[in-house]
């Protein structure tokens, strides 16, 4: 089930003045606080804006170098929007939530969740970036309370919550970028293999095109069936090592759709790192 | 003499597949107790990980003039104490998760009455160092409350799994003990905060 906060947040806009519908949403809303953390999200999003406070084009582009940073280094930065926590504190909210998704792979435990409730009439604003395990040593506390300080808080203040997002995500990515690689991937001893394979091949190859053209001068009329038979062969096995890379590389991010969009939390774990501020 | 083979087979077959659960039994009892103690591992980690913080939070503190010593030196006995308490693993029972439990609030309790003297200290509180100090032991006590919970719902997994039927027969004949749990701090439904 989804979180019927978009929805909610659409029939905000419609029915506020209206009594039933105040009724229905202040039900709603005592139904939201009742409920648990937000379940992942379906199709899997990065960021998932469940407060209806980021304006599409830039949610987008959000979630576009998220997506980008994911494919190209594996760790996963997710972004939560939250009208209410409910009953919990921020940072319990945010470990909780985190754990629950599983932001970043398994065993590499190389995820960030930032967590953001605005500034509303429920209360102040509250804001949480939540380290897995695997991202502490570069991502410390001193760090993420310095950034929700100077980078984030400002922003909020004047309500530019993606502006906020967006300079925290920036040196987010710059922190973790060296610590992890989506290449770490297809440097399993499997992967070497096939790569001196296809070195084999090629000089396999190579040596029977010099076979064949010596033979050129003697035989003429075998040369198109064999160059065809090599082709063949030469096709057949270089499919089969970008067969191996492939399914490695999908094995290790979750299903990988085609069209570039993410592909799902990996079940990384984390452990309270982080931290957390309010304005 | 037929009939007696065929009675024979039957017990020897019922037998064994009682030997089999049995060990199917005792193997994912011992993983589970596995799993507890190396999450108490990840406990005494975090503990461990707040001990190590306080020698440089008191040597910054410590600069300032005229900070109160005694508050100080509190912290520093209450580390000494807590980092003292060291308990057998492979024994997580009531009594000494209680001992370690106590020694550990002793040094958060120090440490909060320490964070509550340096509010007077205006130039304490906006050094860069004692900032990041700040922020690390807040990190860390986070860090204690998370394992925490983690302990504790590992420890109720396998206290569940060694009580319910069939398995607590097993649990009681190989000797598997029920693991204790950490207590909420006492009027607190949330691990001690260092509030700040």
């Amino acid at each position: 089930m989804n979180y019927p906060t978009k929805f909610l947040s659409a029939m905000h806009k419609k029915l506020t003045f209206q009594g039933p519908g105040l009724l229905i949403l202040l039900l709603m809303v005592s139904f939201l606080r009742a409920a648990d953390l937000p379940e992942r999200p379906m199709p899997p999003r990065l960021v998932n804006d469940l407060a209806g406070i980021i304006e599409p084009q830039k949610l987008a582009m959000l979630e576009a170098q998220l997506v980008a940073f994911n494919d190209t280094t594996s760790t996963q930065i997710a972004i939560v929007t939250v009208p209410t926590l409910g009953d919990f504190d921020i940072t319990d909210f945010a470990d909780r939530l985190a754990e629950k998704w599983g932001v970043g792979q398994k065993g590499k435990n190389n995820g960030v969740l930032i967590v953001l409730k605005p500034k509303n009439e429920e209360g102040p604003g509250r804001v949480r970036i939540s380290v897995g395990y695997g991202l502490e040593e570069v991502i410390t506390d001193a760090v993420t309370k310095r950034i929700i300080e100077t980078e984030m808080i400002p922003f909020f203040r004047k309500g530019d919550y993606a502006g906020g997002l967006e300079a925290a995500v920036q040196i987010l990515m710059q922190l973790s970028s060296g610590k992890y690689k989506a290449a770490d991937y297809l440097k399993d001893p499997g992967n070497l293999l096939g790569g001196v394979w296809i070195l084999i091949i090629i000089l396999f190859i190579f040596m029977l095109l010099i076979f064949l053209g010596r033979n050129n001068y003697y035989h003429a009329g075998t040369q198109p069936g064999s160059i065809l038979s090599t082709l063949m062969w030469m096709n057949m096995l270089g499919n089969t090592g970008q067969h191996g890379k492939w399914s490695d590389f999908s094995g290790g991010r979750g299903p990988f759709s085609s069209g570039g969009g993410f592909g799902g939390f990996g079940g990384g774990s984390f452990g309270g790192g982080g931290a957390s501020g309010r304005w | 003499m037929k009939k007696g083979l065929i009675i024979t087979l039957v017990i020897v077959f019922i037998i064994l597949l009682i030997i089999f659960q049995g060990i199917g039994m005792y193997n994912s009892l011992v993983k589970s107790e596995e799993a507890v103690t190396a999450q108490w591992a990840n406990v005494e980690n975090v503990y461990q990980r707040r001990a190590d913080l306080i020698p440089n939070l008191v040597n910054t503190v410590k600069g300032y003039a005229n900070f109160e010593q005694k508050t100080l030196t509190d912290v520093i006995e209450a580390r000494a104490k807590a980092t003292s308490v060291q308990i057998n693993p492979e024994k997580l029972d009531e009594a000494s998760l209680q001992k370690f439990q106590a020694a550990q609030e002793g040094l958060s309790s120090a440490l909060a009455r320490l964070m509550v003297v340096v509010e007077r200290y205006p130039d304490l509180k906006a050094n860069q160092n004692f900032l990041e100090l700040q922020a690390q032991l807040e990190g860390t006590e986070n860090r204690i409350a998370v394992e925490r919970r983690k302990f504790n719902e590992m420890a109720q997994t396998y206290n569940t799994r060694i009580r319910t039927f069939p398995r607590n027969v097993f649990a009681s004949m190989f000797g598997f003990e029920k693991k204790a749990y950490f207590q909420a701090a006492e009027g607190a439904q949330t691990a001690p905060k260092v509030e700040f």
